[in-house]
C-alpha cells in the first residue's frame, strides 16, 4: 500500500476522489483544495492512468501547518522548519527507496508498451534493452554493476539505497535544455516514449551502455516549494527551500543541484497543512500520450464524459467537437460505446481526424461536417450529447453565440432520446443565458400564438459544476431529457 | 448496436459500394448468437470505409459529398 497525492484543477477534486475510489480501490481518501491524497496497492501503471488528475506525487510527509508568525526571527523560522519538516533519515530513505521501486515498475511497464506499440515511438533498440535491464536490476538488490565512485560512507544500507537511486537517476538523465523551476526532471514516464515531444527526448547515445559512471557522492536534489495563505507572508518559498535544502544535505549527505537534479522534492505549506512529496512522473498525467492536438484540457473533457454516464452500446454525439478531445477521452474510457463528432470547420475536423487515428479509435469515433443548428440526425436517436460550447461571443462572423444558443440547444434536445443526458460546458456569461432559456416554461395558455419564445420543456436540470480552465472558469451543466 | 441500425439502409449502402458480399437482405432471427452473421456485420460496419464518395438522401435525392472519410452535410441557406 503506497500513499500518493495528486494535484487537481479547481473543481476537479470530487471527480478525482470518485475516480481513485473506483479504479484504484483507494483507501483513506482525503480531499483538500487542489489536491487529493489517497493510499492504494494498485500497480503504478494503473495509478498513472488516472484521468482527472494533474500531477502525481509519492507522499513523503503530511502534517498540521507549520506554525509561524510574521514576527518570528529568521533563525527561529529556520529551526521551526527543520524540526517540522525534516524528520528522521530513515523516513526519507525509505520514501526514496519506494520511489525507486516505483520508477523501476514504471520502466518495466513502459517496455511492455514499447514492444506492442507500432507507431509514434522513437526509441533505439539498444536503449530499450538497457532500460529493461535497469528495471530488473533495480528491483533486485544486486550490486553486480561496477560503479566507480568515491565511497566515503561505510554505511552499507545507505550505499545500497544510493546506488539504486543513482541507477534510476542515470537512466533518467536528459539532454533537456528547458528547465523550469517547477519541472520534475528525475522521472521518465511511458508517456514520454509514446509522445514525440522534442523537449523530452532522451538521447540514449550519450548515456551509452558501458560508459563509466561519474563519481557521484550524493544524490542530487532540488526543492520545489510553494507557500500559500497568510503563511506566505511569514516565510517565503525561497527561504524554505534554502533551509530544507541545507538540512537535507546535512541529514542525508545529499547534494543540492538546481539545474539538473536526480530527485525533486515538492514542499507545499499552507495555513491548513504542510505536504511533502516526490513527483512520480516528469509530465503531468493530464498530458495524454494518445492525443496529438489538444483543445479542451483533457481532464475536463474526461470529467464531462463521466457525467454523461455512458453505457455500453450508447451512441454519443458532440455537435461542436473541434479537435475531438471530449470524444477521445470518452471513447478511451467507455470502450463499448460509439461516438460521433460534428463540426462546421474543415481545419478542426482535419485535426480531429488525425487525433482519432493517432488514438486508434477509428472504428468507434466518426466525424461529420455539419452545423450544430441543423444536425443531420433523426430525432430521439442519441443517448448522450456532450459538448464544449465556444466561449467567445462570436459564433460566426455575422451572428453571435447568444443568438444561436436557443437553436443549438433545440437541436441537442431534439436528437436526444428520452432518458438521454446532455452535458455542456459554457462560459459563466453564457451559463446565465442557458439557465434562463431552460427554465422557461410555457407562458400563457396553449395555442397562444403570440408566445414565440422557444421552450425546452423536456430538459430537466441535474447539476451545475464550476471548473477552472486555467485563466478563466467554466461551468459544466448536466440535463436529462424527460418525456414531454 | 444492431437494433439501432436501419438494416435495409445498411444493406443497400453496402450493395452500392460493391461490398455487400453475402450480407442477408433481412435480419435473421437470433442473430446475436450467429457467429458467422456477426462477422459479416463487423466487416461491413468497421472494415469498409468510404473515403471519397457521396451520400444520397433517398427522399430528396440530394447528394452529400464525402471527402477524406468525412461526409459534408451542411445545408445551403435555401435548404435549411
Amino acid at each position: 500500500m503506497v500513499r500518493y497525492y495528486c494535484t487537481a484543477g479547481n473543481g476537479m477534486e470530487s471527480f478525482l476522489v470518485e475516480e481513485v475510489k473506483k479504479k484504484l480501490a483507494a483507501r483513506d481518501v482525503h480531499q483538500i483544495p487542489g489536491k487529493v491524497l489517497f493510499s492504494s496497492s494498485a500497480t503504478i501503471h494503473r495509478v498513472c492512468d488516472l484521468k482527472a488528475a494533474e500531477r502525481l506525487f509519492l507522499l513523503l510527509k503530511q502534517d498540521s501547518p507549520v506554525g509561524m508568525s510574521t514576527h518570528t526571527s529568521p533563525a527561529k523560522t529556520a529551526s521551526v522548519l527543520r524540526s517540522r519538516l525534516l524528520g528522521d533519515r530513515r523516513q526519507w530513505l525509505s520514501a526514496v527507496m519506494t520511489w525507486s521501486r516505483l520508477q523501476g515498475e514504471l520502466a518495466a511497464s513502459r517496455n511492455a508498451v514499447t514492444a506492442s506499440t507500432t507507431h509514434g515511438v522513437r526509441e533505439k533498440g539498444r536503449g530499450s534493452e538497457r532500460q529493461s535491464d535497469e528495471g530488473k536490476n533495480c528491483r533486485q538488490e544486486s550490486r553486480k554493476r561496477s560503479h566507480s565512485f568515491t565511497a566515503e560512507e561505510s554505511d552499507e544500507k545507505r550505499q545500497r539505497g544510493r546506488e539504486q537511486i543513482r541507477r534510476h537517476a542515470l537512466e533518467l538523465d536528459k539532454d533537456d535544455d528547458v528547465r523550469e523551476s517547477e519541472e520534475v526532471c528525475a522521472t521518465y514516464s511511458k508517456k514520454e516514449l509514446e509522445q514525440n515531444v522534442e523537449s523530452c527526448s532522451k538521447n540514449m547515445d550519450d548515456l551509452g551502455e558501458d560508459a563509466p559512471l561519474e563519481s557521484v557522492e550524493n544524490v542530487s536534489f532540488r526543492i520545489n516549494c510553494k507557500c500559500s495563505g497568510s503563511l506566505s507572508r511569514c516565510v517565503g518559498a525561497q527561504e524554505v527551500s534554502k533551509v530544507i535544502g541545507a538540512g537535507l544535505s546535512k541529514l542525508l549527505g545529499w547534494k543540492a543541484d538546481l539545474k539538473n537534479p536526480k530527485l525533486e522534492i515538492s514542499v507545499f505549506l499552507s495555513d491548513d497543512y504542510c505536504l511533502l512529496g516526490i513527483p512520480l512522473t516528469r509530465l503531468p498525467l493530464a498530458n495524454r500520450s494518445y492525443i496529438k492536438s489538444t483543445g479542451l484540457r483533457s481532464t475536463i473533457a474526461w470529467a464531462m464524459a463521466s457525467l454523461a454516464q455512458i453505457q455500453p452500446g450508447f451512441c454519443v454525439v458532440d455537435p461542436m467537437c473541434g479537435v475531438g478531445t471530449i470524444l477521445i477521452e470518452a471513447a478511451k474510457e467507455h470502450k463499448a460505446a460509439c461516438f460521433l463528432g460534428v463540426d462546421i470547420d474543415d481545419g478542426q475536423l482535419q485535426k480531429a481526424d488525425e487525433n482519432i487515428a493517432f488514438a486508434e479509435l477509428q472504428s468507434r469515433v466518426h466525424l461529420l461536417k455539419a452545423s450544430s443548428k441543423a444536425l443531420p440526425l433523426p430525432s430521439a436517436s442519441v443517448d448522450a450529447v456532450v459538448c464544449d460550447l465556444p466561449f467567445g461571443r462570436k459564433f460566426s462572423t455575422r451572428v453571435n453565440m447568444a443568438d444561436n444558443l436557443p437553436l443549438i440547444l433545440g437541436e441537442m434536445e431534439r436528437v436526444l432520446c428520452v432518458g438521454g443526458t446532455m452535458v455542456v460546458l459554457l462560459s459563466p456569461q453564457l451559463s446565465c443565458l442557458l439557465k434562463k432559456l431552460l427554465s422557461q416554461t410555457h407562458s400563457g395558455p396553449k395555442g397562444n400564438k403570440e408566445d414565440e419564445s422557444q421552450t425546452f420543456s423536456s430538459l430537466r436540470h441535474q447539476t451545475t459544476l464550476r471548473v477552472s480552465l486555467g485563466a478563466i472558469d467554466g461551468l459544466i451543466h448536466k440535463y436529462i431529457k424527460t418525456p414531454d | 448496436m444492431i437494433p439501432k441500425l436501419e438494416w435495409s439502409a445498411l444493406v443497400q449502402a453496402a450493395d452500392q459500394l460493391g461490398h455487400r458480399e453475402d450480407l442477408p437482405g433481412e435480419l435473421v432471427p437470433d442473430y446475436e448468437k450467429n457467429e458467422d452473421f456477426l462477422k459479416k456485420v463487423h466487416r461491413v460496419l468497421l472494415e469498409v470505409e468510404v473515403i471519397e464518395g457521396s451520400l444520397q438522401c433517398p427522399e430528396s435525392g440530394r447528394e452529400f459529398p464525402i471527402s477524406k472519410g468525412i461526409p459534408n452535410m451542411l445545408l445551403n441557406e435555401d435548404e435549411a
